[in-house]
């Protein structure tokens, strides 16, 4: 599939602030066998004093801007083209859950992909006892990595509710779960608390969803924002799997990948520090469009 | 005769001296199991400790006690404190200092050092790996779970090499001694060791208290140890216009005195977070004159909370950019940012084997053995032998006698959770380590009238020179409170000494001060913006405190004495104050004492820039008024209260004056206090000499402007609106009136920096010109409220260009 997306963020503050430096990642990662970014820009206005781009450690585009004089609105513009590769199916080479440490021991690498980052506590995500007591229930005994995965994102998806005004963007994994209610970013989080406390290595993706579903289909819970999910380390030979739980499906053609993190900390569209006396107000405009082959 | 009769009883009196000596030493002797500083295994006195020793025997207790005094004297004056947590407040503790020094012969310290040396270009390996090439994990030499899991790795420093090349300059070790007289390292810290002033000021300390055995003994001086510091940070710099600066996470911090002191002791600025901005590439320090460059940072600050753009983004202690100048090779930070890893308690575990597979050689001075759970092996080794472990957080950055008692000794656990051991290490083996349960040696210490065996482990320093590294000669040693010598019941706390390394020979004498031949008189640096903010403050609250003593203590003294509790001047000032929101209901209301704990606080941002005399008195002012608050009755009591109060703040004031260093920082304080009691006339001129002015006001306001007698001196007449309003307003040479506050502070004004730029006035300057220039020209009877509302206006307005051309 190919696809054009334009992402709005705009920030309008009650007082003018005098300066700040933020970090945006909202652009596509080319990832191959899984899409390509074919062009993309990220604009700001106003102009920011300064800018510089980046590729941080887990391999996502990262641009910096800095603003020294006052504004009262920020916004924040991408626009980009990606093509997506279909996720080839496959039998499920993903070993038995006691299989998987041992596994894991056969891996000495810290390249960004490699599970070791994905296995402790991360910013955001502390070990929960509530939410590894619920995670051992979906655990029967032979059960593969993927099965299990699977078995979550299905569990989580019918036990929770979509809920955009139930949390906020600092909501915790262990609040969210006690609500059972929350975004794509509380339903990823639980998940992935779920799988790191039975040893699977699990990591946060935040992209795009297509916005307007094939004929035919429902339309994706979403779509409207940037989106996230999940991915988990399925042994050497599977690798990463990514699962959507808001959606409780495969993250396949519809998802486009901005980027990869241990939680919602290290993907955060827009980190900000500002000097600022008042309060803000945020909004997200997102468009996802396929583009049909001449 | 009369010496005859006096001769029975010096001899008593000479027996009774010569008994207590032999008790301060006798009976002294090392605990079964372990060894001693002082004695040696058979017993006798190690002979660097003979002198020591056989100039205690000579004392008395009266004698000692009195050196001790003068020990604690010193630091208590030196306002040498600790913050100690955990309490319901956070509370300054005095340094609790042993004062028996420990002596260790400058043979041994040798093996020590070299062993730390070797230690020290060790981890530089290992930490230059982890951040760069990442071999020992390819390679099997460092399981990756420790680092991929560890809350210390810092992934944005991952391939940003220091701009120095080196990853580690300042590192310490806590050592102990063993059974079989050999030292152990029980761990290393290179995030940011703390300790190194505090060792200064036991040295200075100790010194005090036997200053006659010290420079009898040759003992091996510290100073050149910093100045070889100082100088390799001096040569980290890039462009000679570079600053220098230790990074503070702030007052609250544990050990801030420990960064006043070293950058004080240093030469270098005192900054926090929020005194740096990053520009372009690189790191500037907000001042006074405008933005000036930074070039090395020796942080004191946990490195997740430098940059909340990248690492810890709920840290507000931070300074966003600062990675991104540290990519950009603009700026060195002592140490690197991430270099905390290797405090790791897991990875001890694995240095003998990373030292013999880097160099080819064992460690020299091995650490505690060290067993990783994570590990099959390990984990059944560590069950099976729990009788001699201690367990603890693997990821733990905190060695086990300071983790807060996370660590448990092994055979404690034994009675209460036997089966459950092996469940627990093989569920959360990954995050548990076994750690040998080392026991420490003793060293004097002087309880109970007596010198008595106490656990010790001593904490050594090592920097980084232009030479290779360099090793302390002392640094302190930590005194257990009991006499256990399990190390692990150093978590319960205890005291610090001195440590002398002894010198068959006489040693080099140097001192960071220049010899006086080649002396350059140094201006001070530019003033932080943050510092000249909280001056500005402190002269603010300071004298708008003493605004509103005078009008109270004015108050009482009429309510004391009136007939009618409503007569129309109380009702009218009780008015006015509650417009400034204090309330007259309270004999010392609490408005004043936020007021003065506002003073209190801008004071504390900035302590590094006050005598120890400055701030006790304002702490003594802040404690006087809040027992005051609690028990004082309106009327003459108050009265009293309000004028000892007044005292005490004219105490602090006078000391300022008296003491502070003439410059820049002087200037903002001084601002701060003309411009507040400009406020604070031109307000109360403004309420009481309208036309509707009660009976006795223009009196009471002779008092509160203390001009009673200069009144009666130049008008010779009854006190009225016009004379009042001349005195109070107009007079240039009435150090309370208005004008003369304003012409106080166009004089500061002119030698702050900036003041002209190309030629033209500051905003400020122009400001501040023409406010002055308004007054200077007018009469008293054009004084209506209407104008002193304008002057109000216009004051405030000269704050707020003062913060703009300045403070931000």
């Amino acid at each position: 599939m190919i696809y054009d997306i334009n992402l709005k963020i705009t920030y309008a503050y009650d007082v003018p602030v005098s300066g700040g430096r933020h970090m945006v990642r909202v652009l596509p990662l080319s990832q191959p066998g899984r899409q390509r970014l074919v062009a993309g820009s990220v604009s700001c206005v106003p102009t920011p004093q300064e800018r510089h781009e980046s590729t941080d450690f887990f391999r996502n585009a990262a641009t910096s801007i800095v603003f020294r004089t006052a504004h009262d609105r920020l916004m924040i513009r991408m626009q980009a083209r990606v093509t997506v590769d279909p996720v080839p199916i496959t039998a499920d080479f993903s070993p038995k859950l006691a299989d998987l440490a041992p596994a894991l021991a056969t891996v000495w690498t810290l390249d960004p992909d490699s599970p070791h980052h994905f296995m402790g506590v991360s910013p955001r995500l502390p070990e929960v006892a509530t939410i590894a007591a619920y995670a051992r229930t979906a655990v029967c005994d032979g059960m593969t990595v993927n099965e299990i995965a699977r078995a979550l994102c299905t569990r989580i998806h019918k036990d929770f509710t979509y809920d955009p005004k139930a949390t906020t963007v600092d909501t915790t994994p262990a609040a969210a779960f006690k609500l059972k209610r929350g975004v794509c970013q509380d339903f990823a989080h639980v998940m992935i608390v779920a799988l790191r406390s039975l040893g699977i290595p699990a990591g946060y993706v935040s992209g795009f969803l297509r916005t307007i579903p094939p004929p035919g289909k429902e339309r994706l819970e979403g779509a409207d924002a940037m989106h996230a999910w999940v991915r988990y380390w399925a042994g050497p030979i599977t690798g990463w799997v990514e699962l959507d739980p808001t959606n409780d499906i495969p993250a396949g053609t519809d998802h486009i990948v901005v980027g990869h993190g241990r939680d919602y900390a290290d993907v955060a569209p827009v980190i900000g520090i500002l000097k600022s006396y008042g309060g803000q107000t945020t909004e997200q405009a997102v468009d996802v469009v396929p583009v049909l082959p001449a | 005769m009369v010496k005859s009769a006096a001769e029975p009883q010096l001899k008593a009196q000479a027996q009774a001296k010569a008994k207590a000596r032999t008790d301060l030493v006798s009976g002294y002797a090392a605990l079964p199991g372990s060894a001693d500083e002082m004695l040696d295994k058979s017993g006798a006195v190690r002979p660097v400790w003979q002198h020591l020793l056989a100039a205690i025997g000579r004392m008395d207790e009266t004698d000692l006690v009195n050196r001790f005094a003068r020990a604690d004297r010193y630091l208590r004056d030196a306002g040498v404190f600790y913050r100690a947590y955990g309490s319901k407040e956070n509370t300054e503790r005095n340094w609790p200092l042993s004062h028996i020094p420990v002596l260790i012969d400058e043979k041994e310290w040798q093996v020590v050092s070299e062993g730390l040396v070797q230690r020290a270009e060790l981890l530089e390996k290992v930490v230059a790996d982890i951040y760069g090439e990442g071999r020992l994990v390819r390679e099997g030499f460092l399981p990756p779970a420790l680092v991929g899991s560890n809350p210390e790795f810092l992934r944005p420093l991952v391939g940003v090499k220091p701009a120095d090349g080196h990853f580690l300059q300042f590192c310490s070790f806590e050592i102990g001694r063993g059974p079989d007289g050999n030292w152990w390292v029980l761990s290393d810290r290179t995030e940011a060791p703390s300790g190194a002033g505090f060792a200064l000021e036991n040295r200075v300390a100790t010194t005090r208290a036997f200053s006659d055995v010290y420079a009898e003994t040759h003992v091996h001086r510290l100073a050149s140890f910093f100045g070889a510091f100082r100088d390799t940070l001096q040569a980290g710099k890039r462009h000679p216009e570079d600053r220098i600066a230790v990074l503070s996470p702030g007052v609250a911090n544990e050990t801030y005195f420990e960064h006043a002191y070293i950058a004080r002791y240093l030469g270098f600025m005192l900054l926090e977070g929020e005194d740096l901005t990053v520009v372009g590439d690189r790191v500037m320090v907000r001042t006074v004159a405008g933005l000036k460059p930074v070039g090395v940072l020796w942080r004191r600050l946990d490195a997740a909370f430098a940059d909340p753009l990248e690492l810890n983004q709920n840290s507000h202690i931070g300074t966003p950019g600062l990675v991104e100048a540290l990519r950009a090779g603009s700026v060195s930070i002592v140490n690197a940012l991430g270099s905390g890893i290797l405090q790791t308690r897991a990875f001890l575990a694995f240095l003998p084997r990373i030292s013999r597979h880097l160099t080819g050689e064992d460690l020299r001075l091995p650490s505690i053995a060290t067993w990783w759970c994570g590990q099959a092996a390990e984990q059944a080794h560590v069950a099976a032998n729990i009788e001699k472990m201690v367990i603890g957080p693997a990821y733990s950055v905190r060695p086990f006698f300071d983790d807060n008692e996370q660590s448990v000794l092994g055979s404690t656990l034994r009675d209460n959770a036997k089966t459950s051991i092996g469940e627990w290490l093989k569920t959360d083996g990954a995050k548990l380590v076994g750690q040998e349960a080392v026991t420490l040696s003793t060293t004097p210490a002087f309880v109970n009238g007596k010198l008595t065996p106490r656990p010790m482990s001593l904490r050594v320093f090592a920097a980084r020179t232009l030479d290779g590294w360099q090793i302390m000669p002392g640094g302190f040693a930590r005194i257990g409170s009991g006499d256990d010598v399990a190390a692990i019941a150093m978590q319960a706390g205890g005291s610090a000494a001195d440590v002398w390394i002894v010198s068959d020979k006489p040693v080099a004498r140097t001192s960071l001060l220049p010899a006086e031949e080649s002396f350059t008189r140094n201006m001070p640096g530019s003033l932080p913006s943050r510092a000249a903010d909280n001056l500005f403050w402190l002269g603010r609250y300071i004298e708008r405190a003493e605004g509103a003593l005078r009008i109270l203590r004015a108050w009482h003294g009429r309510y004391a004495e009136a007939a009618n509790p409503d007569m129309p001047l109380l009702k009218d000032v009780t008015e006015y104050l509650a417009a400034l929101d204090i309330d007259t209901k309270q004999p010392v209301p609490s408005s004043l004492l936020a007021n003065i704990s506002s003073a209190l606080f801008s004071a504390s941002n900035i302590r590094d820039r006050f005598s120890p005399d400055g701030w006790l008195a304002l702490n003594d002012l802040a404690k006087t008024a809040r027992k005051f608050h609690a028990t004082v009755q309106a009327g003459d009591d108050a009265t009293h209260a309000m004028t000892i109060l007044l005292r005490k703040l004219a105490g602090f004031a006078g000391l300022v004056h008296e003491n502070m260093y003439r410059f820049t920082g002087w200037r903002f304080l001084s601002i701060g206090r003309y411009l507040e009691r400009g406020l604070h006339m031109t307000r109360l001129l403004g309420h009481m000499t309208g036309p509707n002015t009660p009976d006795g006001a223009y009196d009471m306001l002779l008092e509160i402007g203390d001009s009673v007698m200069t009144h009666r001196r130049r008008y010779n007449v009854a006190t009225a609106s016009l004379t009042v309003t001349d005195l109070l307003a107009l007079d240039p040479l009435n150090p309370r009136s208005i004008l003369y506050q304003l012409n106080e502070i166009k004089t500061e004004v002119e030698l702050l920096p900036n003041a002209f730029t190309n030629g033209q006035m500051s905003s400020f300057y122009r400001e501040a010109m023409r406010l002055h220039a308004g007054l200077a020209v007018m009469t008293p009877d054009g004084m209506t409220p209407a104008v002193y509302r304008r002057f109000e206006q216009d004051l405030e307005h000269l704050s707020d260009v003062l913060a703009q051309t300045y403070l931000s």
